[in-house]
């Protein structure tokens, strides 16, 4: 009898041990039951605060539970990103930030974490860098660079070490131009120091210089990218201008811990997809000018792995100008 | 101009932006007395709440919100001396020595007042002159800016009169601390021992929470007894307002230097109280008594505060330049709703840039009101018993400090301030020159760095411009004036 017992036992186990295995799905199944921590890697109420907590009542629709919002400033993200590598994988904490910040700070920097490892859930929206000069200054491009190769200008760096000092880099490098760079902060300080003509030009986020070019107090010249964007679409590439520069836009999304289960990263992809497609959001999207470009979980990693060489070549340069 | 203010008018007093308006100025309050939650943090917390008003009807909300936070952290800077945000910082030197005598309440009635008086300055000369302020403000580059932070450094000699070797010892710890972390100019990491927490720098708030409240707490628990030595209430409410119409002087100056701090985006907001303090302290015929529980004290650093944060708002909306985080979160939510600031924007969308206006205006006023009936009940706090209020201090204002960033770091952070301010307090050395330097150590060597590398290595860039050369006097003013004067009074004596 008790043999008989302990037997069917056995049997039962083995059965759902192996449904177990048969549908993983089980899990996303499950996914989520509490809310949801998004980590922004700045304090409230920068750019990718912003950002996070203008989605955040999307996502939050379609996911099905809250999504709260935790700020983790702190050595321009490093703190986050070296907690974060070591955060359970359940899909329940997932960091928002500015890619390819991570990257350079892995560069410059000592770091305990590493961004290959950790797990691409979804990007939607990309930040193009432009050239700027004063409006009164050169009408073109190319009056530009004449007056570039004839004496040194006074650039504005927005932000050491950040993606668009990364962006200003390279595109120095393509062009064979020497630059005299002025560092701030970040792009708020050089803009406005643009504006007074204290400066000859900086390359910032379209988005930093936009109430002032509309005013005619700038003109950008440039957007580094691979399409005009359609925010300005007058403004030409560099591909349209003879010259190549690669592009290294600021990608906003969010990515999971290292080793998060692929069913859990799919239900959270879904549901980020879902909510850049809502007209409330478009809307959002709109007023502060944000190129939407959604990049699948997969297209991210992918994005990843070809960035760190690109980043490498400027490891040198990013530690001393 | 008074078409578009006539028409604004009748729009704020529509009842539903009444109600956010009031709403706005209750959170703010709560905001700014809560510890951690500054401006910044609070109006964030609440775009997801206002997402789907109208778009005029949430600006004024959350810019109730805004101007009110900051008269909630004065409430704890005078209180129990942590400060709400690190602008109430000069607030605590004179509010928090008059609760000593008991005086709470007449100390946060002032502060109600210097919210209304300097607030409607502030945002008059915004309502008026916004596009000429804002040009006026792009005039200063690198070599304007390094001469105004020499200035407002030079405003030190003021503060230490009297102890000039201790006081000038805590300028350079002041200025020292300020070189810590990441140097923008350079890119390198400088003093920070591979501590990944003050790569930043050292974090402002959490270095005043230590510096004054927990010095405080370490002091009160030496004895006895509660906040309020006299263990009653002195001085009646209104006798706060009477007082603060006594000294118009002291007013207006602060109010410029807030105006003015407010719409250089380079300089720090935290520094305008300080700076309005120092000065009336370097007007007054009686300096001594400055730190000591006067309440021009008070009046100066409010009112200052209070004009600087429309002065904020100069370059944020007519260039789209934020020059403070919480004006940069103010901005976001600006362009959230569709009005995009910058110069086009007095044309492009009058009708709820101006509304905003005329709701701040009725703000100052409303959080005046609010102020003296409500708020003015906190001051029974200075009554409890040390026992009582030491650990609660103590817990609440550690938990701010914690709060801010989420890292149990600061928390060792501030009890390490709290312990050099208690050793500065005990050594006689006044923790307002290392406040000063702190707050303008990096504004002074950065511009310092940037203005050489634009003119090559030649000096000449700090005497090209017309504001450099008036800035340069004004310094030199600032330090030979003090000599000049009896020199001064000497020689008309004998002319008479």
């Amino acid at each position: 009898m008790e043999k008989k017992v302990n037997r069917r036992l056995t049997v039962v186990t083995i059965c759902a041990l192996a449904l177990l295995f048969i549908c993983p799905n089980a899990w996303s199944a499950d996914f989520p039951k509490k809310p949801v921590k998004m980590i922004v890697c700045s304090a409230a109420g920068g750019g990718e605060d912003m950002e996070t907590r203008a989605i955040a009542p999307f996502v939050e629709k379609h996911l099905g539970v809250n999504v709260t919002i935790e700020n983790q400033p702190g050595a321009g993200g490093k703190i986050a990103f070296e907690k974060f590598q070591k955060t359970e994988p359940d899909g329940y904490s997932l960091i928002m930030y500015t890619f390819p910040k991570s990257i350079i700070i892995e560069y410059i920097d000592k770091t305990n974490f590493r961004t290959k490892d950790f797990t691409p859930v979804f990007a939607w929206s990309r930040g193009n860098q432009v050239l700027v000069v004063h409006g009164d200054t050169w009408k073109t491009f190319g009056d530009f660079l004449k007056a570039a190769k004839s004496k040194t200008l006074s650039g504005g760096l927005s932000g050491r070490g950040s993606t668009v000092h990364l962006a200003g880099l390279v595109a120095v490098d393509e062009l064979g131009i020497k630059v005299n760079w002025v560092p701030y902060e970040g792009s708020a300080g050089s803009v406005t120091a643009l504006a007074g003509k204290h400066l000859d030009f900086t390359i910032c986020l379209a988005t930093s210089a936009v109430s002032l070019t509309k005013a005619g107090k700038l003109r950008p010249l440039v957007v580094f990218s691979d399409t005009r964007d359609p925010y300005l679409p007058d403004v030409p590439i560099p591909k349209e201008l003879g010259f190549e520069a690669t592009s290294m836009p600021g990608i906003r999304g969010v990515e999971a811990p290292p080793r998060t289960p692929a069913p859990i990263v799919k239900v959270l992809e879904d549901a980020f997809s879902k909510a850049i497609k809502e007209p409330a959001y478009i809307e959002i999207a709109k007023n502060r000018q944000i190129v939407l470009q959604p990049m699948s979980s997969k297209e991210y990693a992918q994005m990843v792995e070809v960035t760190y060489p690109r980043v490498e070549k400027y490891r040198e340069m990013l530690k001393e100008k | 101009m008074i078409d578009l203010l006539v028409q604004a008018v009748t729009f704020a007093f529509q009842w539903q932006n009444l109600v956010a308006l009031a709403a706005g100025t209750v959170s703010g309050i709560i905001i700014g007395v809560l510890p951690g939650l500054g401006p910044s943090a609070g109006m964030a917390l609440a775009i997801p709440l206002v997402l789907k008003w109208p778009p005029a009807t949430a600006l004024i909300f959350m810019g109730a919100l805004y101007k009110c936070s900051n008269y909630g952290g004065s409430i704890t800077a005078i209180l129990v001396n942590t400060p709400g945000d690190s602008s109430n910082a000069a607030t605590i030197l004179d509010g928090y020595p008059m609760c000593e005598k008991g005086r709470g309440g007449v100390a946060l009635a002032l502060s109600a007042t210097a919210a209304m008086v300097g607030g409607s300055i502030g945002m008059i000369c915004l309502i008026f002159s916004a596009p000429a302020l804002a040009n006026f403000a792009l005039e200063f580059g690198p070599a304007e800016y390094f001469l105004t932070a020499l200035l407002a450094l030079s405003l030190i000699a003021a503060v230490v009169q009297g102890a000039t070797l201790n006081g000038l010892i805590a300028a350079g710890l002041g200025l020292m601390l300020s070189f810590v972390g990441f140097d923008v100019i350079t890119g390198h990491l400088r003093y920070t021992f591979g501590w990944s927490v003050i790569e930043d720098g050292i974090p402002l708030i959490q270095a005043l929470v230590g510096l004054f409240a927990v010095t405080q707490a370490l002091v009160l628990a030496e004895s006895a007894g509660a906040i309020s030595r006299i263990g009653k209430l002195a001085g009646g409410f209104l006798e706060g307002a009477r007082i603060y119409f006594r000294y118009p002087y002291t007013v207006i100056r602060s109010s410029l230097i807030g105006l003015f701090v407010g719409v250089l985006p380079a300089v720090g907001q935290s520094s305008a109280g300080l700076l309005a303090w120092a000065d009336a302290k370097r007007a007054s015929a009686h300096p001594e008594t400055f730190g000591t529980g006067d309440p021009q004290g008070v009046i100066a650093s409010e009112t200052s505060t209070n004009a600087c944060m429309p002065g904020d708002l100069v370059c944020t909306i007519a260039l789209g330049i934020p020059g403070s985080v919480g004006a940069a979160v103010f901005l976001g939510v600006m362009i959230i709703f569709g009005v995009i600031p910058g110069p086009l924007v007095f044309t492009e969308k009058a009708d709820v840039i101006y509304s905003l206006f005329v709701a701040l205006v009725l703000t100052s006023f409303v959080l005046f009101f609010v102020g003296m009936t409500v708020a003015r009940h906190f001051a029974l706090v200075t009554l409890l018993p040390n026992e009582i209020i030491v650990p609660l201090t103590l817990v609440i204002s550690l938990l701010g400090s914690f709060a801010i960033r989420n890292l149990m770091a600061d928390v060792v952070l501030s009890l390490g301030f709290g312990i050099l301010g208690y050793v500065m307090l005990k050594g006689g050395l006044t923790p307002v020159p290392l406040l000063l330097g702190l707050v303008l150590g990096e504004m002074v060597e950065t511009n310092y760095h940037r203005a050489l590398m634009l003119s090559g290595g030649s000096y000449s860039i700090f005497f090209s411009s017309i504001i450099c050369k008036i800035l340069v006097i004004l310094i030199i003013l600032s330090f030979v004036g003090p000599y000049l004067a009896p020199l001064w009074k000497r020689l008309t004596g004998k002319m008479k």
